[in-house]
């Protein structure tokens, strides 16, 4: 059969593009199931660390998530544990980024005075720079920083690191060289921490 | 292909031929990914194993693709690789899938690929190709390597997430920007090239 | 979720502020190897606006009547290059027609835009930032004039730096390299300056 001909070609083509995305697809769906599992893994283990809340291994991570309640309204879910008396919520984020979204979750105390912690799940910024959010350096200094105003304050720019480390100012550093994720970050913190204040009002 | 053959090809790809610095291939994964060792590994072990495989198939094949869809057919085996592989990392190894993810797309873009498939694989039988392939990759990943070698050292002063530079070092951020790795590869042309020209002079000279 | 931006603040910001080649460093292989002769990087700038327009218009069409609805958007790499492959391989045969002199100094360049990050990269932002229509044809467009701006200033710094005395080793694509280092670094102060999303 002449390769060149139309005909030839319109069949190849099909034949050749179902023998490669069958594959993918199977691939795809027969993965999903794990997939899933470790992205609710991901989560359960996010929020556990946001909060505070030691664990050891993904089975011991389970079992402490029993004791985290989850509250949905309007398609946004707010978690809240009972930490010897005190309440602890938290939510998730998808906010936008430098180069897409950023997704984790925020954790901060009952009366939304400070935050109790950070976690990130998934980013797409620039590796060493703003993939940085990730480092334990960034995060933690989210663990009882208070809030001036209900509001955060993330240094970026010149001024990002190697500022006074004071947790009650309500000022934490941004990245070096990352300004436009640090920007990105305080928007989406200060973001969420309104919407976790309105969240817990409305569940009262 | 016998050995010679091979061993012509690998010093071509690894040296003579380098896909970075002699072809100009893969430029923009090399910015994106040197400012950390560890990412660097994992991207150009994604890139080597998506150029083998994809130049083996192409060659396989070469004989069946209309000349008109030429291009979507490569593409399209290209990109089954590199999907295959990102969906089996995220499944299996989550972890590693975190930092390969954002370059998926990269690697499917990534010109080596398709510079191989175009100049190769369309001319050369499946083993062959499959080799000079695995070798592009080869000579992608030291070059990659060394950049990134340099660049997490000065610009973090840690290699792999390890601290390695004394107390009191200052890290230069620029290094961890991309501008930096213009620098490093052109620097690393400059000195590959004067060695290059060095040897011919020599052995100009004795002849 | 779509971003807020008017068109006309996005096609100045894909052509000026967040240049496609010098901010998000997407489309190096050709820019470096082409830009040596102004012609052939002309030629070049313009095919690769052509096709960023047309690809990010047809790409946004299929995954949001296709990909979304049948929940496909696993296999968005794969749809999103084919359709660029698709309109390469027609830009290619128009090529060779009009103007085989073009087609002879891309060289391998040509069918290498298909690989072009820059291309399935503008696809790629296009879904992530959830543009609409009509901000998904503009940031193709304004991107790939961007592209084009870019490697036009390139091949125009190019020859006169090719007539300065630059040591052999790095003549070509060495010095090339450094010169677009400092583009870059220069372009690093317009991060930021106008919304992209």
């Amino acid at each position: 059969m002449n390769r060149d001909s139309v005909f030839y070609t319109i069949i190849f083509t099909f034949i050749v593009t179902f023998a490669f995305v069958l594959p993918l697809t199977l691939a795809e769906q027969g993965t999903s199931e794990m997939v899933a599992k470790n992205t609710e893994n991901a989560r359960r283990k996010a929020v556990l660390t946001a909060m505070d809340i030691p664990f050891t291994g993904d089975a011991e991570a389970a079992s402490l998530f029993q004791g985290v309640t989850a509250r949905e309204k309007d398609g946004e879910v707010l978690y809240t544990y009972d930490k010897g008396g005190k309440t602890v919520a938290a939510k998730e984020f998808f906010g936008m980024g430098l180069w897409g979204t950023i997704n984790g979750i925020l954790a901060v105390n009952g009366d939304v005075t400070s935050t109790v912690g950070l976690q990130i799940i998934g980013h797409n910024e620039t590796p060493g720079l703003g993939g940085r959010i990730d480092d334990a350096s960034f995060k933690n200094q989210f663990r009882g920083e208070a809030l001036k105003d209900g509001k955060l304050k993330i240094r970026s720019g010149a001024e990002a690191g190697g500022g006074p480390v004071d947790p009650g100012d309500g000022v934490v550093d941004g990245i070096t060289g990352a300004t436009r994720t640090t920007q990105a970050m305080e928007v989406i913190v200060n973001r969420e921490i309104g919407d976790i204040k309105k969240l817990l009002g409305a569940s009262r | 292909m016998n050995s010679k053959q091979a061993k012509q090809i690998l010093v071509d790809n690894l040296w003579f031929n380098n896909p970075i610095f002699i072809q100009i291939l893969g430029i923009c994964s090399t910015l994106a990914v040197t400012n950390l060792l560890s990412n660097t590994v994992i991207m150009t072990l994604g890139v080597t194993f998506a150029t083998a495989f994809s130049s083996w198939t192409v060659s396989l094949l070469k004989n069946l693709i209309p000349r008109r869809v030429r291009m979507i057919v490569q593409v399209l085996i290209m990109s089954f690789y590199v999907i295959i592989l990102d969906i089996l990392l995220k499944a299996y190894l989550p972890e590693i899938s975190k930092s390969l993810g954002p370059y998926v797309g990269l690697i499917i873009t990534n010109c080596i690929l398709m510079g191989r498939a175009e100049g190769f694989a369309q001319g050369n039988p499946p083993a062959a190709a499959f080799w000079d392939g695995l070798t592009s990759g080869l000579g992608y990943m030291w070059v990659l390597l060394t950049v990134a070698f340099f660049r997490e050292f000065l610009g973090f002063g840690t290699l792999m997430g390890y601290p390695v530079a004394p107390k009191g070092f200052v890290p230069w951020t620029i290094m961890v920007m991309a501008p930096s790795a213009f620098f490093m590869v052109g620097t690393l042309l400059w000195i590959s090239k004067n060695i290059m020209a060095a040897r011919e002079k020599a052995k100009g000279g004795k002849a | 979720m779509t971003p807020n931006i008017a068109p006309l603040t996005l096609f100045f910001a894909s052509i000026f502020t967040s240049n496609i080649l010098l901010a998000n460093f997407l489309g190096m292989c050709s820019f470096i190897s082409i830009s040596k002769d102004l012609k052939s990087a002309n030629g070049l700038g313009l095919a690769v606006t052509v096709v960023l327009t047309l690809t990010n218009a047809v790409n946004w069409v299929v995954l949001r009547y296709v990909l979304i609805p049948l929940d496909l958007l696993y296999l968005r790499f794969i749809v999103f290059i084919i359709v660029i492959a698709a309109v390469v391989q027609m830009l290619e045969m128009i090529i060779d027609r009009v103007s085989p002199p073009l087609y002879m100094a891309l060289g391998i360049f040509l069918p290498l835009i298909t690989v072009n990050c820059a291309i399935l990269g503008a696809a790629l932002f296009m879904e992530i930032r959830k543009y609409d229509f009509v901000q998904s044809v503009v940031f193709g467009l304004g991107s790939g004039l961007g592209w084009w701006l870019a490697i036009i200033s390139l091949a125009a710094i190019r020859k006169k730096v090719d007539k300065a005395p630059v040591p052999a080793g790095l003549k070509g694509p060495g010095i090339t390299l450094i010169t677009i280092g400092f583009m870059a670094m220069a372009f690093i102060g317009f991060s930021g300056m106008l919304p992209v999303q």
